[in-house]
């Protein structure tokens, strides 16, 4: 990461910023101002475009296909009557929906699905010894690839920040099963970014640090200094997989150092939000959600970074819709409910409510002359089609945002069981990274989705 | 009990004996089942995975690796380094502890630390130093003396000292520099040298030497050919491994120094050192922290149990389920000793007031937990009729025969079952309103397709013995007014209910077997492999020659080859 080329890019604007505010300390962290802007609201003062979003939004278990898909191909899709897409309808000008695309990786029950659709590449089995299997994706999940994309362009003070909604309540599968962002693994080392669950701790995290003193900040970046060298150090005594280990960390270190001398501005604070506890049971889900995403929309504004994740649900995940009318988890659900599996139904389409919920956010939130949503692309997406099968063919995914132009919105596009990556890419594309292929092994592909793209 | 009903106590894991001892139904089942079974170690598959079907192996430990701290291992070493009175960071606080084939160990010995984690232990760190930087009486003591130049010799002598205790190994001269270096510069920004002191000290405690444990070992030569080639870990690894693996605590400053003195070296040392250790009461926590993951029940703190058909659920009923199951090991390992299979069999329990509800017994109140006798009923003894056991593995509205007999297959008997195959519906039959059937008679679906049954028969068998205990653990006469038909078998064995399948569990060697393999796994923080076989079998072989008394299993761990060596971990490719 080039920390020099932010501080020289960053510098006209905080420049600009300081003669119109008086000159407090400002940088990233700051919400981008009208008067920042060219005359359209399309671009920075200095010709820059505005910076794209990309997240990565996924839920567990699958769908109802055959209420899930538009009854049309192309544009102005529409989906059939009490479909599991109607909540978004009202936002489908911004959603793309994505059918017909096969996993191409090799097939094991929800671990090749997750890791197809999140990472474009195949499942790692950790400590192939047994079939019961542990996995761990082998590539990192987009949105890192994205993150990677945006902290070389201009660093954000977040690489990437991770939210889930509703609890692990799966099963010790690995960490494809309790977790969303990965950055890969090169010898079954398990190497996450795990999703903050708690509303109150992200917000503590991002929104309520205070102010400490500079030359406090100073201390603490010259002890993780010294921590770097150390690992550093002790990397040169262990093996392969240990290295890889720890250059993580390594990476974890000098990233939290990095961020201390960057100038911080606060961004309008909100409320503690509070955590929200099982009431008789039942996971305060819509509440959490609607936190949740208010904290991110915030983060994504205040550009305290440019590549997110939300967690809605865990690949094979057992929470409760109860919202939905579901008594059972639903992947014990998903395997025992007869045809016409109802509640499995109501269960994604109050799922969906919950993305619509997110993507009214953003959309009401204004950037340049348009909204958040407009300069985002979030990729969303699950591990099956339908979970009872455990089927990977005909992966349901949604493209949302117009990526600052790049994307369409409103396309139905139906694929004909070619590669799953090709939602990805499209996806990775919509937010500004300039890939003509994408995927690993068998999930890799060189055929974006033009249709969903504006040319 | 294991032996009175005529069981065979194999004497030895290899050989003839060992294989009549697993009785001939087990092996015909498997060799008949070679394409459900997953290989294990890449031999063919027996009932262990290590028995008398595979060559004898040479023997070629898993890679030395790091090993990262567990939050309570964190906890407790903070508070050995600043004493008792510290209040350290609650885990909700620090990275999380995952488990990876059920073991918090092996999980700890793959993780790395994510960005949001370096924040976690940065900010524990602080939270740490700062309560002990308020007192001065408490920072003096930490310091062992009061400095007014970062070049007193004390700063060095802090340093040396303390780290040494914090790293669990002494520090050379040259990172003991760094760390007068790293203070010096810090003093730049402090009005202090003892706040520059305490930064000094945060770079100790985020050191990858802090929070991981290292292992890198040393080369072994010619002079010991059985294990030339390998790494042997050293003394204060050693140290640092047993001392965490027994008391989730790091090496007192004693242990350090024996083991510098070459203690590890001596087995018979060793071996009483365990001993004296296991009778501590500290001792136990670990070692129940062990069982919970063996017995996967960390999951019953999140029971969920429906509310309408369970009148007796709540939000604490999971963890008393738990506490049980904790309580019934504790009691056997620490209070009574002897063969730890009789867990399977015994009608001595803990409950309180509302588990005992469960089990329908009176005259147990409060949330104490109290000894309590079963009745002689014939309905419930042993670990599996616990309602742990039989809730955990069984759904919100409904038990699962599938899922109990699972459980008892993969993790008490350590064999595998793969998952479903893709594409097939797992969905069962419904049952018709107008001809009510039980659970399983629909189940018979599963042994009438052929793809179902040759997995299934692994599991269902075993589970239908368990169905007069609903999905919260309580027993029942019938199934929605049906009766209920619990005889079946276990590999060929007939049983006509739960409590003569405990009998028939108890009784198998491979129980024994699977748990001396399943805390060697746990020990060494890696699945065993086929290099691992020798180690694991002269393991197996002195815990059936302890008439499998679990406190000797871990002191025969300690002095085990697969827990003292290491295989040079790879290069780059």
């Amino acid at each position: 990461m080039s920390r020099g080329r932010f501080q020289g890019r960053g510098l006209d604007r905080r420049t600009v910023l300081k003669g119109l505010l008086g000159g407090a300390m400002l940088g990233v962290g700051v919400p981008i101002l009208e008067a920042m802007l060219n005359g359209h609201g399309s671009a920075y003062a200095d010709g820059d475009p505005l910076p794209t979003r990309f997240g990565l939004w996924f839920f567990g278990n699958g769908v109802r296909l055959s209420s899930w898909l538009p009854v049309n191909q192309g544009a102005d899709w529409q989906p059939p009557a009490a479909g599991e897409l109607v909540p978004l309808v009202p936002h489908k000008e911004y959603v793309s929906v994505i059918s017909g695309l096969n996993v191409k990786t090799p097939r094991h029950p929800h671990h090749s699905g997750i890791s197809a659709v999140c990472s474009g590449g195949p499942h790692l089995k950790v400590d192939d010894v047994r079939d019961t299997i542990v996995s761990t994706f082998k590539y990192k999940s987009i949105d890192q690839v994205a993150a990677d994309h945006f902290q070389a362009l201009a660093p954000s003070p977040y690489r990437s920040l991770e939210a889930a909604i509703t609890r692990f309540r799966g099963t010790d599968e690995g960490t494809s099963f309790q977790y969303l962002s990965h950055n890969g693994s090169a010898n079954g080392e398990t190497n996450v970014n795990p999703s903050e669950e708690s509303p109150q701790a992200f917000f503590e995290r991002l929104f309520n640090m205070g102010t400490a003193a500079p030359l406090l900040l100073k201390a603490r970046a010259s002890v993780l200094d010294s921590v770097a060298n150390q690992i550093t150090a002790l990397e040169k005594r262990l093996g392969h997989r240990d290295k890889e280990r720890l250059d993580q960390h390594f990476t974890s270190v000098r990233e939290l150092e990095q961020r201390l001398s960057l100038p911080l501005a606060e961004c309008s604070k909100p409320t503690a939000p509070g955590d929200f506890p099982d009431v008789k049971g039942n996971e305060q889900m819509v509440e959490k959600n609607k936190v949740m995403s208010d904290l991110m929309v915030l983060a994504l504004t205040c550009r305290l970074t440019q590549s997110f994740s939300i967690m809605f649900s865990t690949c094979g995940s057992g929470v409760v819709m109860w919202p939905a009318g579901a008594t059972d988890g639903q992947h014990y659900m998903n395997h025992t409910e007869p045809a016409p599996r109802t509640k499995q139904h109501n269960s994604v389409t109050f799922t969906m409510g919950q993305l619509a919920y997110f993507l009214e956010k953003l959309k009401g939130t204004p950037e340049g002359a348009g909204n958040l949503l407009d300069q985002s692309s979030i990729f969303v997406c699950t591990e099956h089609a339908e979970g009872w099968t455990h089927s990977q063919d005909d992966m349901p995914m949604l493209l949302c945002g117009k990526g600052g132009g790049r994307l369409k919105g409103n396309v139905h596009y139906r694929g004909n069981g070619d590669n799953a990556s090709r939602g990805l890419l499209t996806a990775l594309r919509g937010a500004g990274l300039p890939l003509s292929e994408f995927g690993h092994e068998a999930g890799k592909t060189s055929t974006p989705i033009a249709e969903l793209e504006n040319a | 009990m294991a032996k009175s009903d005529g069981s065979e106590k194999p004497t030895s894991i290899s050989g003839r004996r060992w294989g009549r001892g697993l009785g001939a139904g087990a092996l015909v089942l498997v060799t008949s089942l070679g394409g459900c079974f997953g290989a294990i170690g890449g031999s063919a598959p027996d009932a262990t995975g290590i028995g008398p079907t595979q060559k004898p192996a040479k023997f070629v430990p898993q890679p030395a690796t790091i090993h990262r701290l567990t939050s309570i291992q964190l906890q407790n070493t903070w508070k050995a380094l600043f004493g008792s009175a510290l209040v350290p960071p609650v885990a909700d606080e620090l990275p999380q502890d995952d488990q990876a084939y059920g073991f918090t160990s092996i999980a700890s010995s793959l993780r790395t630390v994510s960005p949001l984690e370096a924040e976690q232990y940065e900010k524990a760190t602080y939270f740490v130093l700062d309560q002990v930087w308020a007192s001065e009486a408490w920072r003096s003591a930490t310091l062992g003396c009061e400095p007014t130049t970062v070049d007193d010799p004390c700063v060095r002598a802090y340093f040396t000292k303390f780290a040494r205790r914090a790293w669990r190994r002494p520090l050379a001269s040259a990172e003991v520099d760094e760390f007068i270096a790293l203070t010096t510069k810090v003093t730049a920004f402090t009005n202090t040298l003892s706040e520059a002191l305490k930064f000094g000290t945060a770079a100790v405690l985020q050191s990858p030497n802090f929070l991981f444990r290292i292992e890198v070992g040393a080369p072994v030569g010619t002079e010991d050919p059985e294990h030339e080639g390998l790494l042997k870990l050293t003394g204060l690894e050693l140290a640092s491994r047993t001392s965490y693996l027994l008391l989730d605590a790091p090496p007192t400053e004693d242990v350090l120094d024996s083991a510098e003195a070459g203690f590890f070296d001596e087995p018979t040392v060793v071996r009483a050192f365990v001993t004296q250790v296991l009778n501590e009461p500290a001792a136990r926590g670990p070692l129940v922290r062990f069982f919970r993951d063996f017995m996967n029940i960390g999951r019953l703190d999140q029971l969920d149990k429906s509310a309408d058909l369970f009148p007796a659920f709540s939000q604490t009923l999971g963890p008393a389920m738990r506490t049980e199951i904790e309580k019934l090991f504790e009691a056997k390992v620490f209070d009574e000793g002897g063969d730890f299979r009789a867990l399977f069999t015994t009608r001595e329990t803990f409950l309180n007031e509302e588990l005992a509800k469960v089990y329908g017994i009176a005259g147990v109140t409060g949330n104490e937990f109290v000894s309590v006798t079963l009745p002689d009923d014939g309905k419930r003894a042993g670990l599996l009729t616990t309602p742990g056991f039989l809730a955990m593995n069984a759904h919100k509205t409904a038990t699962s025969p599938t899922h109990r007999g699972r459980f008892v297959r993969m993790s008490l008997l350590c064999q595998d079952v793969p998952p479903p195959p893709m594409g097939v519906s797992t969905v069962l039959p419904e049952p018709s309103p107008s001809e009510p059937t039980t659970l399983r008679e629909r189940l018979e679906v599963h042994r009438q397709d052929e793809l179902c049954r040759s997995c299934h028969q692994l599991m269902d068998p075993i589970g239908f013995g368990f169905e007069h205990f609903d999905a919260l653990g309580q027993w029942r006469d019938t199934e929605n007014g049906m009766t209920i038909d619990t005889a079946s078998d276990l590999d060929g064995r007939p049983f006509n209910d739960a409590n003569e399948l405990a009998g028939l569990v108890a009784a198998l060697p491979e129980v024994g077997v699977c748990i001396a393999r399943r805390f060697y796994q746990h020990a060494t923080a890696r699945l065993d492999r086929k290099g691992d076989g020798p180690a694991v079998k002269a393991l197996v072989n002195s815990f059936i020659a302890s008439d499998f008394d679990f406190k000797q299993l871990v002191t025969d761990m300690v002095v085990n080859d697969g827990y003292r060596y290491a295989a040079v971990p790879l290069e780059a490719p």
